[in-house]
């Protein structure tokens, strides 16, 4: 005999459906309500509450850009976004090496080398990023010479407080050539790659992947140059009375922010690492040791590559972190997207709008980020053999 | 920097928090909410005589619903002001205020509360200043700001008498030899972000290439100037005076240019929508005008009990006697009468609220020029007190 069914209202998936159903009304309750007070209190003081100001002119210059005043709104938040990358794409690898550097430094059985790695940690991450970023700015970049009468070190920079020049290249005729020359050099070079990692699965036989796929593109790289007749030229900054021609530039501002938030990122990177690599057990060590391979190879092939496993979500974090403190940089004026969405305020623009778009910008970022680590994570994850 | 990021967001949420009550003031739109005291006397009869018939009365203050009894309520008027411009907003390094737009917040109080000292200064950026006012933070804006079409409109603010009018200008080192805009070509020049001078220095050096640094604290843009990041410094020439009055290296290592590129009308801002309130704070700024018209000062306010002016008289809140009995000039502003009184006790009129923060005898050392009574050619004029 079946048991009589229980009254709906005692059965549980009724139950968890209803209480899903009034979670999800009263979360929709505050949100209108919200919305609809903003909405209605920004009418009742005459704001606007369309999108409309991306059209509108920014009306001001950018410091390192050539937007003219009245380029659109939209067209200087893209300017930000793209200067708050420029900090990022330098950014994060630099962290990342230096991270990895000092963390395993910490674990060194060097006692200077340890003691030095422990230093840099504990002061850098228990400083305030802010601070340390008005210190590189006013304590460091500022004290260079100042941009009436740049410093020009070997004919090769032009280094002022306002901004550096670096050598850099231009682009000639066959560019366009050369440059897909080189990429198609690039996609031989990993197929190369992956072929050596083959051989060596399959006969033992050292793979030397690095000479073998830096050669080819080099080799390529080489021809293509010969072949195509100087496609690029370097050229060096050169001053002229205020004028700096030629060679690649970058505002003091942005080494500021950059290198303090490098510095400051780094440290909780390092820990990260330490944590991860005394979360490798024991034995793995010992038994590298009993293969006889040497310190070295025994951080590069066994104790790292488990490590950094582990380290890879919790790296996420201080990843975000440090896009999101390039926020930052507005106390120093680089023109990322934080000042420029300030500036916008500033000038009349509807706050509540620009925030939201502020908002957004930022978590593109950030979810762009958390998809590129969580695709390595996931790869990471099943090389298990 | 991330604290305004948290500011700016408060202020949104604020936005949203504000109830339904505070919704039907601001909507009341052209009516003037001084309509419902019905004490007004008649401001509009004509002739130098009192208003006939009803005498008015003492008490005049009857509390509405409007700012001024939110304030009246609290016991001290929230003036949003600056901190860092010598002259204009400066906190001293003894913890005290001082200024030209401090003076005028100090006037407010006095007007309200007969105490000059019932205020709760609100420091805030360039870029803050708006969104405190739009979200209630504030009660009245005086922080150099300049009056232009699109904030009076878009910002949900309404300006007030200008109290200082300004112009914008361009301060290089002495030793720059710089001499006209078209020397700073190829230059860094700094500007304070979210300001007016941004838009116009970008207006001026439409056809000067320059690289624009901008800042949101006047400290960090000083570190700059001094360190020689930029060649060029500007903003309102008097708040460059005020800057190169106490310049590190001493006022002489500066020099501002001699052209002025815009029009920077400086005063006072409040919130949309409330007329009462807007009508209190340009009075108040009246009041010092006219009491500099009339002589009136600080020391010698208290000396004119006896005086046959009848506009002293009304000014002053004393009785003025007519045919039809005896009566006190009440305004129907809200306040007591007799209130302008307390303001020029506790600050002193026009001419030495000026004199006493940015004239020729302060370290800025301005002249009055355009900012003279316009009796003596100056643009300083107030409608008449009556």
């Amino acid at each position: 005999m079946t048991p009589a069914r229980p009254p709906f209202w005692r059965n549980v998936k009724v139950l968890r459906a209803v209480i899903q159903i009034i979670a999800l009304v009263g979360v929709g309750l505050v949100v209108y309500v919200l919305f609809f007070n903003v909405t209605n209190n920004l009418r009742a003081r005459g704001i606007r509450t369309d999108f409309e100001f991306l059209d509108q002119p920014f009306g001001v210059r950018i410091a390192g850009s050539d937007l003219s005043p009245g380029a659109p709104v939209r067209a200087a938040l893209i300017n930000g976004v793209k200067n708050t990358l420029a900090l990022t794409v330098v950014g994060l690898p630099l962290l990342t090496i230096l991270g990895v550097l000092v963390g395993v430094g910490r674990l060194s059985a060097n006692w200077l080398v340890s003691k030095v790695a422990t230093v840099y940690v504990e002061i850098l991450r228990n400083l305030p990023p802010l601070l340390l970023i008005v210190f590189a700015f006013q304590g460091v970049i500022l004290r260079l010479p100042p941009a009436r009468s740049p410093a020009t070190p070997f004919g090769w920079f032009v280094i002022s407080n306002l901004e550096t020049h670096v050598p850099g290249f231009r682009a000639g005729a066959g560019y366009a050539a050369f440059i897909s020359a080189v990429g198609l050099a690039l996609a031989i070079g990993a197929f190369v790659w992956w072929w050596r990692t083959r051989v060596q699965q399959e006969t033992g036989a050292p793979h030397h992947r690095w000479a073998w796929s830096l050669g080819l593109v080099a080799v390529v790289g080489v021809i293509a140059y010969l072949v195509i007749g100087r496609p690029v030229t370097i050229t060096l900054p050169v001053l002229t009375g205020r004028v700096v021609d030629g060679g690649f530039r970058g505002l003091g501002a942005f080494f500021a922010v950059m290198g303090a938030l490098v510095l400051y990122t780094s440290s909780h990177v390092a820990e990260i690492v330490r944590g991860s690599i005394q979360a490798v057990p024991k034995g793995q060590t010992e038994a590298a040791s009993a293969l006889a391979l040497s310190g070295f190879q025994r951080l590069r092939f066994v104790v790292l590559p488990q490590a950094l496993r582990v380290a890879l979500p919790p790296m996420i974090n201080q990843y975000l972190n440090y896009v999101k403190n390039t926020s930052l940089a507005i106390v120093v004026g680089f023109a990322e997207v934080t000042l420029i969405a300030f500036q916008a305020i500033g000038n009349g623009q509807p706050a509540p709008q620009v925030i939201i778009t502020l908002m957004a910008a930022y978590l593109m970022f950030s979810l762009v980020i958390s998809l590129i680590i969580n695709v390595f994570n996931r790869r990471l994850r099943v090389v298990t053999r | 920097m991330k604290l305004r990021l948290i500011a700016a967001l408060a202020a949104v949420f604020l936005l949203a928090a504000c109830t339904q009550a505070a919704d039907t003031t601001t909507t009341v739109g052209g009516t003037p909410t001084t309509a419902d005291g019905g004490v007004t006397t008649t401001a509009d009869t004509g002739g130098t005589t009192a208003p006939a018939g009803e005498t008015t009365t003492t008490g005049a203050t009857e509390p509405g619903d409007g700012l001024l009894a939110e304030v009246q309520a609290r016991g001290s008027v929230r003036c949003g002001i600056n901190e860092a411009v010598p002259g204009f907003g400066f906190l001293e390094a003894d913890g005290t205020r001082s200024g030209f737009d401090i003076d005028f917040c100090r006037a407010v109080a006095a007007a309200i509360f007969g105490d000059p000292e019932a205020v709760e200064f609100v420091p805030l950026t360039a870029q803050q200043r708006f969104t405190a006012l739009q979200a209630g933070e504030i009660d009245v804006l005086i922080r150099n700001t300049t009056y232009t079409a699109s904030r009076d409109g878009g910002e949900g603010a309404t300006f007030l008498s200008t109290t200082f009018y300004d112009g914008q200008g361009m301060m290089v080192r002495a030793d720059s030899g710089f001499t006209v805009m078209e020397d700073l070509a190829n230059t860094a020049i700094c500007v304070l972000s979210g300001t007016t001078t941004e838009l116009n220095l970008a207006t001026r050096f439409v056809d000067i290439p320059y690289e624009p640094l901008t800042f949101d604290e006047n400290d960090v843009l000083q570190e700059a100037f001094v360190a020689g990041q930029c060649d060029g410094w500007t903003s309102d020439k008097s708040q460059l005076a005020g800057v190169r009055s106490a310049f590190p290296e001493g006022p002489d290592a500066l020099v501002i240019m001699e052209e002025t590129f815009s029009k920077e009308p400086l005063g006072p801002a409040v919130r949309d929508g409330d007329s009462q309130w807007a009508q209190i704070i340009d009075w108040v700024v009246n009041v010092t005008i006219i009491a500099e018209e009339l002589g009136l000062e600080s020391g010698n306010v208290d000396t004119f009990a006896d005086t046959e002016n009848l506009e002293i008289r009304r000014l002053l809140g004393l009785e003025i006697v007519s045919d039809e009995g005896t009566t006190i000039f009440d305004a129907g502003l809200g306040l007591e009468p007799g209130w302008p009184a307390d303001v020029i006790t506790a600050v002193g009129n026009y001419g030495e609220i000026f004199n006493r923060n940015v004239g020729p005898d302060t370290p800025l050392a301005l002249e009055r020029e355009l900012n003279a009574l316009w009796t003596e050619g100056g643009l300083i004029y107030a409608p008449p007190f009556r």
